[in-house]
């Protein structure tokens, strides 16, 4: 059997049936005809999406630069392998604190990123929607937390994600649809560490299952979540979003790297020129909803300039790629007594929100989260290589002791700076596009958060008995706000449902639309975001407003 | 005579309804001692306790009334192993991070596991107690009380252990359904004093239930991943097969107490 990195396999009235080592489902396909929407990008943004547009009637093909993977069988337990996951092409990072890009920020497959993400489904705090006016500090969505709500819920649903059954923060939210994973000896720190310091933890509302659904099997807590799931029991938009586009008739073009989006005369996006199968194609539509993730949606809407855009489009504000924002990562780190083996199991089975919903004791704004860590061992080799800085036999003696580490890991809240930025580099990549030039330097106010977070951290170790403390004081994860949502076209690249200002019939839902990123991880806010845009987008065109 | 005739078929039920519930803890104390390595050398006493007092009690379900001494000594040490069963289980949730929180309760020793193994004591004490003639109306009420306890402790089990597998298929309601609607049917006939074919009939579908329930558990198991072809680690991760007949030994040992009601209503 082929591997899927190497062909094309949507084809032929045909898609990978993911609950199977080999099997098929029947697929739609278009041809060249014009369709209601092209997506480009399948992951937390385009798979919602395409799912619920095609349930809606609408004619939609979903593209994506990565290939269409069968869990059950293109999955190995093997870090390195697994690396395949990962969008590892040619980019320039500069800036203060140049982003390491690839495993926690990027993805290329068939479902994106949420093919190898940790996981981790957290609602943002309230206040974190307006944070200008509640706060003092970045800027407001233009989207109310309640309607966020209601669709945080409806992706809980269909993620079936576990998750405690009291969640000790923020306004009351519903049960979660399964219930919570056991907490493994990591976690256990955790929880030792948030008692003894009197704060509270609740089990980590995770995307995957703690029971049978479907044809997908229970977590076996095989721990390479971060690595692909090889069980199917992690709910990535892979086995559940995809699946559903592929029923209600989307198209799914794998292995389809979209490099241009073309405008009409009329100044609308006609369609995009794609290269699959070795050739440039062309593929017209009447709506491109660009789904790329922060870094590859600014550098398509880019790349996409024109006569009447030659700035890129969407970009009138001048704000395409600007204000990217990551989030912070920094770890604490120790040696327990007993044996930890945090690798068993999803990696963050615990967590404690509490700085993300308490403002007191901060000298800086923002939120943050920290959760117990569970490093796979090449992972956790590069850590000590690189954050550590150990090296020779320093470095073999704590990898003998790796099974008696333990960690807590925070994700953190990094504000909007128009420095911070995705731009076009001159080089150009094997398709002959440019490729991105990503700009990021920390600024005060996340180093003053790194320095809280990381103290508070080696308390908890301190309080849960782990000696040896040190400090992982450099990683970044996950992207954010290159095209930021907004009220008003001078300020914002995208409105509230994710449409450009500039050009009607083109629009981003992803992460970039993020005009601040809140201090939790955010697959499950991007989804809720893609619910919406697909519900507003079907009322639109009920009224004829599309 | 006809009167001796009902008792003495009223012990032999209570002893099969106790070899059955034995069986269940020897099977499931068995399997779950097992996943957690016997880390405790006393982990290795139900199972021991239950291996003696299941033939025994078949036995007795035989009508044999052979070594009562021994009888004597089995129901005990199985009622006290239950109980000290009871108080380890009890210990290692609370010493576990967390403590008696939801999580705990979950997933680690079983609160209510441990009193199968008090009613198995109780049920074949009763059982030799029947031996030797008809009891008074008020014992034969306390057996009544005892399977109703029994049975309310194992609904509790199944609520909760359902409830962390999230009712995932509907038919994991049944157990809150029949055997709380027989236990109070039950209760009621008890209170009453006199037998009803309503009670009967719902505990002969909680016994029904019981075996049901392993057969879901054994489709529940084909449900994790690689299913009965990875069986040696899919029983230990799945629904416990052996846990559902405890409802059967429970609902067979009420029928038994069921005959020692008087079946006439009476007029006074």
């Amino acid at each position: 059997m082929a591997e899927a990195s190497d062909s094309v396999r949507c084809a032929g009235g045909r898609a990978p049936d993911v609950f199977s080592t080999e099997g098929w489902v029947p697929m739609n396909e278009y041809g060249e005809d014009e369709v209601d929407f092209v997506i480009v990008g399948t992951g937390a943004g385009g798979a919602p999406l395409a799912a619920k547009l095609a349930e809606a009637g609408f004619s939609v093909i979903a593209m994506d630069a990565g290939p269409f993977w069968r869990p059950l069988s293109d999955f190995a337990s093997d870090e390195m392998h697994q690396s395949k996951l990962y969008w590892t092409d040619e980019r320039i990072v500069d800036g203060e604190n140049p982003i390491h890009m690839g495993a926690n920020n990027s993805g290329r497959s068939v479902g994106g990123s949420t093919v190898h993400f940790a996981m981790v489904s957290l609602r943002f705090r309230p206040e974190h929607f307006k944070t200008r006016t509640k706060l003092g500090y970045g800027v407001d969505w233009p989207i109310d937390w309640q309607e966020m709500w209601d669709y945080y819920r409806e992706v809980e649903q269909e993620l079936h994600i576990s998750g405690p059954v009291r969640y000790p923060w923020g306004p009351k939210r519903p049960r979660y649809p399964l219930r919570p994973h056991p907490l493994n000896a990591a976690a256990h720190h955790l929880v030792r560490g948030a008692e003894g310091l009197g704060i509270d933890w609740t089990e980590t509302p995770l995307a995957t299952l703690s029971a049978p659904v479907g044809k997908a099997h229970p977590c076996v807590y095989r721990g390479f979540c971060v690595t692909g799931c090889s069980t199917n029991a992690k709910q990535s938009a892979l086995v559940t979003w995809i699946p559903r586009a592929l029923k209600a008739g989307a198209e799914i073009r794998d292995l389809a790297m979209v490099g241009k989006i073309e405008c009409n005369a009329r100044g609308r996006a006609s369609g995009v020129h794609y290269h699959r199968n070795g050739e440039w194609h062309f593929q017209k539509a009447r709506n491109v909803v660009v789904a790329g993730y922060a870094v590859e949606t600014p550098r398509l809407l880019l790349n996409s300039a024109n006569g009447d855009h030659p700035e890129g489009l969407a970009n009138s504000s001048g704000l395409l790629g600007k204000n990217l924002m990551v989030q912070l990562n920094q770890a604490a780190w120790g040696q327990a007594e007993e044996e930890i083996r945090s690798y068993k199991a999803p990696p963050s089975l615990a967590i404690t929100e509490h700085w993300n919903y308490c403002d007191e004791g901060k000298d800086y704004f923002g939120g943050w989260t920290y959760m117990s860590q569970g490093p796979l061992p090449t992972k956790w080799a590069t850590s000590l290589a690189g954050g550590r800085k150990l090296w020779g036999r320093p470095l073999l003696e704590e990898m003998e002791r790796a099974n008696h580490s333990v960690g807590l890991k925070m994700v953190g809240e990094v504000l909007p700076h128009e420095d911070n930025r995705v731009t076009l580099s001159d080089e150009t990549d094997q398709h002959g596009l440019r490729i991105p030039r990503i700009t990021f330097s920390l600024r005060d106010n996340e180093k003053a958060m790194i320095r809280h977070a990381l103290d508070f951290m080696q308390s908890s170790l301190e309080a849960s008995g782990a000696r040896d403390i040190w400090k992982e004081t450099d990683d970044t994860c996950h992207l954010g706000g290159t095209a930021r949502m907004g009220d008003d076209p001078a300020t914002s690249v995208v409105n509230a449902d994710c449409r450009s200002w500039d050009i009607p019939n083109l629009w981003v839902c992803d992460g970039s639309v993020f005009p601040t990123v809140g201090g939790v991880n955010p697959s499950l806010t991007i989804q809720a975001i893609a619910c919406r845009t697909a519900d507003r987008i079907v009322e639109m065109g009920r009224k004829g407003e599309l | 005579m006809e009167h001796s005739n009902v008792t003495v078929a009223s012990s032999r039920l209570m002893a099969a309804g106790a070899a059955i519930l034995g069986t269940s803890v020897f099977a499931d104390s068995g399997l779950e001692h097992y996943r957690g390595s016997f880390r405790n050398p006393g982990m290795v006493l139900p199972i021991a306790t239950s291996a003696i007092a299941v033939p025994l009690n078949m036995r007795r379900s035989m009508g044999s009334a052979a070594r009562p001494g021994l009888g004597r000594a089995v129901d005990l040490v199985a009622s006290i192993v239950g109980m000290a069963g009871f108080g380890f289980h009890l210990r290692n949730i609370g010493r576990e991070p967390g403590g008696f929180r939801l999580i705990n309760l979950f997933y680690k020793a079983p609160l209510g596991a441990p009193g199968a193994m008090v009613l198995t004591g109780l049920l074949g004490r009763a059982s030799r107690r029947l031996q030797l003639g008809r009891p008074s109306p008020f014992t034969a009420k306390a057996f009544g009380a005892i399977t109703v306890a029994g049975l309310v402790g194992t609904v509790a089990e199944a609520g909760l252990l359902h409830f962390r597998g999230a009712f995932h298929n509907p038919a994991m309601w049944l157990p809150l359904a029949v055997p709380p609607l027989a236990s109070l049917s039950f209760a009621r006939d008890l209170a009453l004093g006199q037998p009803t074919g309503a009670t009967r009939m719902l505990l002969g579908a909680t016994a029904g239930l019981g075996l049901v329930g392993s057969a879901f558990h054994a489709y529940g198991i084909a449900r994790n991943m690689g299913g009965w072809r990875n069986w040696r680690q899919n029983i230990l991760a799945g629904p416990p097969l052996p846990a559902p007949p405890s409802f059967t030994g429970l609902a067979i040992a009420a029928l038994g107490v069921m005959l020692l009601l008087p079946k006439r209503r009476r007029h006074d």
